[in-house]
C-alpha cells in the first residue's frame, strides 16, 4: 500500500469511528425524520414513559432525580468512556442540567444563554446569548442552572429577572418578561416548571432585602397569571409573625425549582432564608413563609398548606432544597410523602397531601437544635444565635444540604443527598436597608479551611431517617446526584472527579477526573438506544456512554 | 499585640492624615483619602460588613476572598489603589466592583476602615535586631534545614522569601511558639502504609477521595492511590518543632525582626 493510500485508509477509518455527524436523526421505515417534536403537557406527565429523553430540570415531577433507563449497571459502569465534550464559552462555574428532547440537548451558561447541542455528537444547533443590562444585583454567581420546555417553547430565567421564551428548533425570542426589577436586587436562576398550560418559576435575591414570591405565566404570551408572595402582606395571616414593617424586606426567595403532584394537583416549592439573614432582632417572630414548603394550586396560586423548615432563621438556612416526592410504605401503610434534606441538618418526611409532619431526624452535623419536636417545630440549643463576636454552630452557612439536587430511587427505596458535615462562626450586625443593596445583618467566618471537614454521599433510610451507608467525599461535594433504574449512583466532587456508585451498597463502581469543579447535577438520556450520561464540570460537558 | 485595634488606631489614622496635611480635595485628586475621621471609619466598618464580609470574612480575616489584614494588599499600594479595586473590582476574579449607586465617600469610607484595621509594616518597630536574627536563621535556629529564602534551602516547609508580607510579628511569634495552632492544609502529613507492608510518610501537597500526592523528607515527590493501602493516618499538626524554651526571647525577638523584615519592595505615597 502506497503512503497516500495508507493515509487515506486512515482518514476514512477516523471519520467512521468518530464522526456519524448525524447520530440524532432518528429514523423510521421511510429514512430520515425529524429530531424534535412538541412536547405536550401529556408528555411531561408521563415522562416516566420515554426515559431516553430528559424533559424537565430534576427528571420528572416527583423531582426524583431517577431514570428508568437501565443499560450502565452494576456490572458494566466500568466500561464507561468519553463519548463527547462541549466547552462553554463562559468560564463561569455550570450549574446546569441540561434537557434531553427527541435527540436535542439544552444546556445553559452562564449567564443567561441557552445552547441546543445534537445531543448524539454535542455539535450546535444553535445559541442564545440574553442581553444583560450593566447594573445587575445578584447574590452568589452569575449562574443559570436549566430551561423549561411545553411544546415546541423553551421558557428561561435570566440574570437580571426576567422569564424568556424561545423557540427550541431555532433559539428565537417569543417573548421577554420582567419578571421584577433586578436594580431592586431580584435576580433569576432556576430552572422554571411548567404544570399544565402555566409555567410556574421563583425569585432570586434573599440577600437584598426583596419580598420573595412565586409566580405563573402564560406560556403564549408571557403575561403573568397569578403571584404568590411568600411573605404575607399587612392584613393577610401570617404577616403577625414579621415585626413591624420588616416583612416589606423579608426576602423568603424562591431561588429554586419546585415539584408538581399531578393526583393531587399541588406544585410544591421551597422558599429561603428571611432577611436579614443572620440579624433576626429586626424581624422578630416565626418569619412566614421563610425557609418553608408551600403547597399551591397551580390555577389560582392559592396556598392549600405549608410547613416551615426553620422558625425565624438567623443562620441563613434557605429550605430551597429540590422537593422529593415519593410513594413509600411508612408505619405500616402506603402514604404519600415529601423527603426533604434540609440545610439545616435535619430530614424531615411530611405527608404531601396534607402537610402532616411525620418525622425529623438529624442527617448531618448540627449544634443548634435538640431534636425537632412532634410538632415538627426545632427544639433549638440555647446561645446558638450570631453575635456581635462570633457563635459556633453546625451546620454552617452553605448547610449540612444546599441545593444541589438530592434522589430518590423507587428500586432501592433510598434517599441519596451530598452531605457536609461542618461548622461556621456566625456574626451579627446591625445592618441598614438600601434598595438594591444586600441587606445580611452579619456574616461568617470559618474556624478552620472549608476543605478540613467531613462530607459524603449518604444514603438514608427514608422510613427512620437512618444512614444506610455514607461515600466519604475528600474535601467535599456541592454535586447534585442522579440514580438509574439498573441501581446506578452518579455525582462529583468540586475538586472534579465525576463516578458510578451501586446505589445499594455505597460501593465505587468507576471514576473519571474531568478537571473541574462540578457544582450540577448530573441527567442521563439516550440516542439511538444508547445510555448516555452527561455532567457540567468546570465550564465543560461531558458526556460519557458505555464502551461500545 | 502590635497590631493596634479599635479606637486607637483610629487616633494613629486621624493623626497620620493630619501630618500629611493635605485639604480634602487636594487629597481626593492626589488619591490620598479625603474621609478618614472616626465616623468614616465606623461606617466603613458597617459598608464592610454589607458589601465585603461575605467573601472576606466578617472581621476581615479572610474566608473565600484573601485576609485584609495583613497590612499590605497586592493590588492596592495605595489608598488610590484600594480605592480602583474597590470601585471597578478585579477582572477574572471573584472580586466585583461595589454596587454602581454607592458614592466615592462610600467606598473611601471603606479604605478607612481597612487602614484602621491594618498597619503599614515601614512604621512598625520591633525590639528585636534583623541582623542576628539572620544568623540565628542559619544557625542555631536551623531554619534553613526545612525552609527556603531567595532560592536557597529546602522545600519542607513554606517558602519564607517574602514572609514579612504574609505574616504579621504577632503571627511569626505564634508560629515559632505553636507551630502546631492553624496549620494550613498544604503542610498536614500523611502517614501511609500499603498493603506489602511499606511504609511512607511525607507532607500531604494534596489530597482527594482516591490518592495522595507528598513530599517525603528527602524531597521526593510520591503519588499515592488509596487502593492500594492498609493504613492511612492524616497528621494534621505541623512538622516544625516548637521554639518554646529552645530560643532566649532577646533571640526570638531577633529572629521575628528578621523575618518580618524579608518583604517585596514597594512605593508608598
Amino acid at each position: 500500500m502506497t503512503r497516500r493510500a495508507l493515509i487515506a485508509l486512515c482518514a476514512l477509518t477516523l471519520i467512521v469511528a468518530a464522526g456519524r455527524p448525524f447520530d440524532a436523526q432518528q429514523r423510521d421505515a421511510s429514512g430520515p425524520a425529524p429530531v424534535f417534536t412538541p412536547v405536550t403537557y401529556e408528555r411531561l406527565l408521563n415522562s416516566a414513559d420515554e426515559p431516553e429523553n430528559w424533559l424537565m430540570y430534576s427528571g420528572n415531577y416527583s423531582s426524583q432525580r431517577y431514570s428508568g433507563l437501565d443499560q450502565v449497571t452494576v456490572a458494566n459502569a466500568d466500561r464507561l468512556r468519553l463519548k463527547w465534550v462541549y466547552q462553554l464559552r463562559d468560564l463561569d462555574r455550570a450549574e446546569t442540567t441540561p434537557l434531553v428532547i427527541d435527540g436535542i440537548m439544552y444546556v445553559t451558561e452562564s449567564p443567561s444563554t441557552v445552547i441546543a447541542l445534537d445531543a448524539a455528537t454535542g455539535r450546535v444547533f444553535w445559541r442564545y446569548e440574553h442581553e444583560l443590562p450593566e447594573d445587575v444585583n445578584y447574590c452568589c454567581g452569575r449562574n443559570n442552572r436549566g430551561v423549561a420546555v411545553l411544546g415546541t417553547r423553551l421558557f428561561m430565567s435570566t440574570l437580571d429577572a426576567h422569564l424568556v421564551s424561545l423557540d427550541a428548533r431555532t433559539g428565537t425570542v417569543l417573548w421577554d418578561t420582567e419578571v421584577a426589577d433586578t436594580r431592586l436586587g431580584y435576580s433569576k436562576t432556576a430552572a422554571p416548571l411548567v404544570v399544565k398550560d402555566k409555567i410556574i418559576t421563583g425569585i432570586a435575591g434573599g440577600e437584598f432585602g426583596i419580598r420573595g414570591f412565586l409566580d405563573a405565566y402564560d406560556p403564549a404570551t408571557g403575561d403573568r397569571i397569578w403571584r404568590f408572595y411568600t411573605i404575607p402582606g399587612e392584613g393577610e395571616p401570617g404577616n403577625e409573625t414579621w415585626a413591624g414593617d420588616s416583612w416589606q424586606r423579608g426576602g423568603s426567595p424562591t431561588w429554586m425549582t419546585g415539584s408538581y403532584d399531578p393526583d393531587a394537583d399541588l406544585v410544591y416549592w421551597g422558599t429561603g432564608n428571611p432577611g436579614p439573614d443572620w440579624n433576626g432582632e429586626v424581624r422578630l417572630g416565626d418569619n412566614l413563609y421563610s425557609d418553608s414548603v408551600l403547597a399551591l394550586d397551580p390555577d389560582t396560586g392559592e396556598l392549600d398548606w405549608y410547613f416551615q423548615f426553620t422558625p425565624h432563621d438567623v443562620h441563613d438556612w434557605d429550605a430551597t432544597q429540590i422537593p422529593v416526592l415519593a410513594d413509600i410504605e411508612f408505619d405500616g401503610r402506603a402514604r404519600k410523602m415529601m423527603l426533604w434534606p434540609n440545610r439545616n441538618a435535619f430530614f424531615y418526611v411530611l405527608d404531601r397531601l396534607s402537610g402532616e409532619f411525620l418525622r425529623g431526624t438529624q442527617f448531618g452535623r448540627q449544634t443548634w437544635a435538640e431534636r425537632i419536636g412532634e410538632d415538627g417545630r426545632p427544639v433549638r440549643v440555647a446561645n446558638m444565635l450570631p453575635s456581635v463576636e462570633g457563635t459556633l454552630v453546625s451546620p454552617p452557612i452553605e448547610g449540612a444540604a444546599n441545593w444541589w439536587s438530592p434522589s430518590f430511587s423507587p428500586s432501592t427505596g433510598l434517599l441519596y443527598v451530598m452531605a457536609y458535615d461542618s461548622e461556621q462562626i456566625y456574626f451579627m450586625r446591625e445592618d441598614e436597608y438600601v434598595a438594591g443593596e444586600t441587606y445580611t445583618g452579619g456574616g461568617g467566618r470559618r474556624p478552620r479551611p472549608r476543605d478540613a471537614y467531613y462530607s459524603a454521599v449518604r444514603a438514608i433510610v427514608p422510613q427512620t431517617g437512618e444512614t444506610a451507608w455514607d461515600y466519604p467525599v475528600q474535601p467535599r461535594s456541592s454535586s447534585g446526584v442522579l440514580t438509574t433504574a439498573s441501581d446506578v449512583l452518579f455525582g462529583g466532587t468540586v475538586d472534579g472527579y465525576f463516578f458510578a456508585l451501586d446505589a445499594r451498597t455505597g460501593d465505587e463502581l468507576w471514576v473519571m477526573n474531568v478537571g473541574g469543579m462540578i457544582h450540577a447535577g448530573p441527567m442521563t438520556y439516550s440516542v439511538e438506544g444508547q445510555q448516555r450520561v452527561t455532567i457540567a464540570a468546570g465550564n465543560t460537558i461531558f458526556t460519557f456512554g458505555l464502551e461500545e | 499585640m502590635l497590631w493596634f485595634q479599635g479606637r486607637n488606631a483610629r487616633l494613629v489614622l486621624v493623626a497620620a492624615s493630619l501630618v500629611m496635611g493635605s485639604g480634602a480635595g487636594l487629597a481626593a485628586q492626589d488619591g490620598e483619602n479625603p474621609h478618614t475621621s472616626l465616623e468614616d471609619v465606623d461606617a466603613g466598618q458597617r459598608l464592610f460588613g454589607m458589601h465585603c464580609s461575605r467573601c472576606h470574612g466578617f472581621d476581615a480575616s479572610g474566608d473565600e476572598g484573601p485576609s485584609l489584614r495583613r497590612g499590605r494588599f497586592r493590588r492596592a499600594q495605595s489608598d488610590a489603589g484600594f480605592f480602583r479595586v474597590i470601585s471597578e473590582g478585579v477582572p477574572d476574579t471573584g472580586m466585583p466592583p461595589i454596587s454602581r449607586g454607592r458614592t466615592d465617600q462610600t467606598v473611601w469610607q471603606i479604605v478607612a476602615y481597612l487602614r484602621s484595621i491594618n498597619q503599614r509594616p515601614e512604621s512598625i518597630s520591633l525590639p528585636g535586631d534583623a541582623q542576628a536574627g539572620r544568623r540565628l536563621y542559619a544557625g542555631a535556629g536551623a531554619c534553613a534545614t526545612c525552609h527556603m529564602i531567595a532560592g536557597a534551602g529546602r522545600l519542607l516547609g513554606p517558602d519564607l522569601t517574602t514572609v514579612g508580607d504574609r505574616r504579621s510579628p504577632a503571627e511569626l511569634r505564634a508560629d515559632l511558639l505553636e507551630p502546631d495552632r492553624d496549620v494550613p492544609l498544604r503542610w498536614w502529613s500523611v502517614r501511609v502504609t500499603y498493603e506489602n507492608g511499606r511504609t511512607l510518610e511525607g507532607l500531604r501537597m494534596n489530597e482527594d477521595t482516591y490518592s495522595y500526592r507528598l513530599l517525603d523528607a528527602d524531597e521526593n515527590l510520591w503519588s499515592v492511590s488509596k487502593r492500594e493501602l492498609r493504613e492511612r493516618e492524616r497528621i494534621e499538626t505541623s512538622t516544625m518543632p516548637s521554639y518554646e524554651g529552645e530560643l532566649s526571647a532577646s533571640d526570638l525577638d531577633d529572629l521575628i525582626a528578621y523575618l518580618f523584615s524579608l518583604r517585596t519592595e514597594e512605593s508608598l505615597p
